[in-house]
């Protein structure tokens, strides 16, 4: 399969021109044969919304901007983000990813950790999502995450341990740091925390980025593909919008399940004791 | 001491930053004033890397006869850098003010003027559909070191996360003329003014202070266990706090559920 990271410089506070480039990307990337395209988070609407948000959440079921971009993935599969206000549960905002698959919305992650300090605010504008849960692809069982889910690793475990073979993260990451090398400081940090995790899981971690600016602050780019066992596969440009089709062999997953044998070993019991109690003792 | 930063990769950034914000605007054109000192030159230096150098003007604003040095070297960079370039004395507007309203505090002269050059900045963007460029950098930012309305004002500041060590380091880089590399800053109110003489420290030490009290987050007792004179560290700590004034936009008396300035909310680049 190819994977397409979609590492777009979005529109803020533009829903319709987003829309726009989600469908160019998508039409580009059906013609590179891509058979999952993932856009950044809140590709359909820029980042730094803040009472924006309400004007540009849309409900992945009904909306028709949403719907011509469900219609785009005949035969490939989508992560597209967005603000979601589901009927529902009116009035609440979430920062969601959706996972569409051959024109159908197969899965929707609320983001739960919502960055609210210096310079985020997101827990200001956002619901919080409450869960993490895995689904079925036709090529495999996926795992969904949005920026800062990423950075709480127990995010990563539960999918892992729900038998994830790809952990997918939508992020729209702002450049810090200027001392290093030819890529923002916090560019690195991901990288080193998406390989760790490609080991830790044996997983396929992908990592789709943004591009652009907003307000002053710099998206970093570099997004990412880790095969299992922390091989690079792909890394899209710093800093500029750039559409990566990368080709990725499912069956790593076994192959490096076979050799290491951390998912064989793995104890879920163990932990959720743990957590249990720990979770009980702060309760006490 | 501070780490270094990477200067080709700080340009990238910041090019990109000014074509962005230029283009949300729908201006292709820069314009800045031009001291002859080292902020203002890399600015200039940056602006005609992302937007050609003909789309950026820089405009040369002496009081008279004063600085003549400063006024060829702002020249000499701008020549070199290819950019339009413009002289505007401001002598009449000032002395016909303080004329009718004399002073002698040097300060208030040298505020005004620093206004006076604000105003015929905005004036001439608005002439030319550009925008103004700030040139502060993050070290007068934190201490305040800047006339607020005046040298302050502007519509983006490319150079305003970088201490003044740093754009020192990304001016070398830019190749901004030698003679402008090795003068001593100052903010030019009065003949004789240098930066360092009158804040009384070297911005060596300013910004290992400040980047201690700000990416350190220290304290400043950790400040000073960590070998910086007390009563440096007081006197800069006092001017931050000062300053804070400068930083923000000014209060508004909160009356209603939603207030501009509280709790109406939206980005800086909303629907441009």
């Amino acid at each position: 399969m190819n994977i397409a990271l979609a590492q777009i410089a979005t529109r803020l506070g533009d829903v319709e021109a987003n829309v726009g480039l989600h469908l160019d990307v998508l039409e580009k990337a059906r013609k590179k044969k891509a058979g999952l395209v993932v856009f950044p988070e809140l590709g359909l609407t820029g980042y730094t919304l803040k009472d924006l948000v309400e004007d540009v959440a849309l409900d992945p079921a009904n909306d028709p901007r949403f719907r011509r971009i469900v219609a785009a993935t005949k035969g490939l599969s989508a992560v597209v983000g967005f603000v979601e206000e589901s009927p529902a549960e009116k009035g609440l905002f979430y920062n969601a990813a959706a996972f569409i698959h051959d024109g159908r919305v197969v899965h929707v992650h609320r983001k739960v950790f919502l960055p609210t300090n210096g310079m985020f605010e997101e827990a200001k504008f956002f619901a919080q999502g409450r869960e993490f849960r895995t689904f079925t692809a036709p090529w495999g069982r996926v795992g969904l995450l949005i920026c800062r889910d990423f950075l709480h690793y127990g995010a990563s475990y539960v999918h892992y341990a729900s038998g994830a073979d790809m952990i997918v993260c939508i992020s729209a990451a702002p450049g810090r740091g200027v001392e290093g090398g030819d890529a923002f400081a916090t560019s690195r940090m991901w990288e080193l925390m998406g390989e760790a995790m490609s080991v830790f899981s044996t997983a396929f971690v992908v990592y789709a980025n943004r591009a652009g600016l907003e307000d002053g602050v710099t998206f970093g780019g570099g997004s990412f593909v880790f095969a299992p066992g922390g091989r690079l596969v792909a890394r899209a440009a710093y800093l500029d919008p750039e559409v990566v089709v990368c080709p990725v062999d499912l069956s790593d997953v076994r192959e490096a399940r076979r050799k290491l044998l951390l998912k064989r070993d793995e104890k879920p019991e163990a932990i959720w004791r743990s957590l249990e109690r720990i979770v009980r003792a702060a309760e006490d | 001491m501070l780490p270094k930063i990477n200067a080709a990769f700080v340009e990238k950034v910041l090019v990109r930053f000014i074509r962005d914000e230029l283009g949300r605007c729908g201006c292709d054109t820069a314009i800045l004033g031009l001291s002859g000192g080292l902020d203002s030159a890399v600015c200039a230096a940056l602006a005609a890397r992302a937007l050609g150098p003909r789309n950026v003007l820089g405009l040369i604003m002496p009081y008279g006869k004063a600085f003549p040095q400063d006024v060829r070297d702002a020249g000499e960079a701008a020549r070199r850098l290819g950019i339009r370039r413009e002289t505007i004395d401001i002598a009449p507007q000032i002395d016909a003010f303080f004329a009718a309203h004399p002073t002698t505090d040097r300060v208030r002269r040298g505020n005004k003027m620093a206004r006076e050059r604000m105003s015929v900045l905005y004036d001439r963007s608005a002439g030319e559909g550009g925008l103004v460029l700030g040139t502060s950098n993050k070290t007068e930012l934190l201490i305040g070191y800047g006339t607020i309305y005046g040298d302050m004002a502007c519509a983006v500041n490319p150079v305003g996360d970088l201490y003044k060590t740093q754009v020192r380091q990304l001016a070398a880089h830019l190749r901004v003329p030698a003679a402008i590399r090795a003068k001593a800053p100052t903010a030019g109110l009065w003949p004789g003014q240098t930066d360092e003489g009158e804040i009384g420290l070297s911005y060596e030490k300013l910004d290992e202070i400040l980047y201690g009290l700000v990416e350190g987050r220290m304290n400043r007792k950790a400040l000073v266990a960590a070998g910086h004179q007390p009563a440096a560290v007081d006197r800069v700590l006092r001017k931050v706090r000062g300053s804070e004034f400068k930083r923000h936009l000014p209060p508004i008396a909160k009356l209603s559920p939603r207030s501009v300035g509280h709790d109406f909310l939206y980005p800086y680049d909303w629907s441009k």
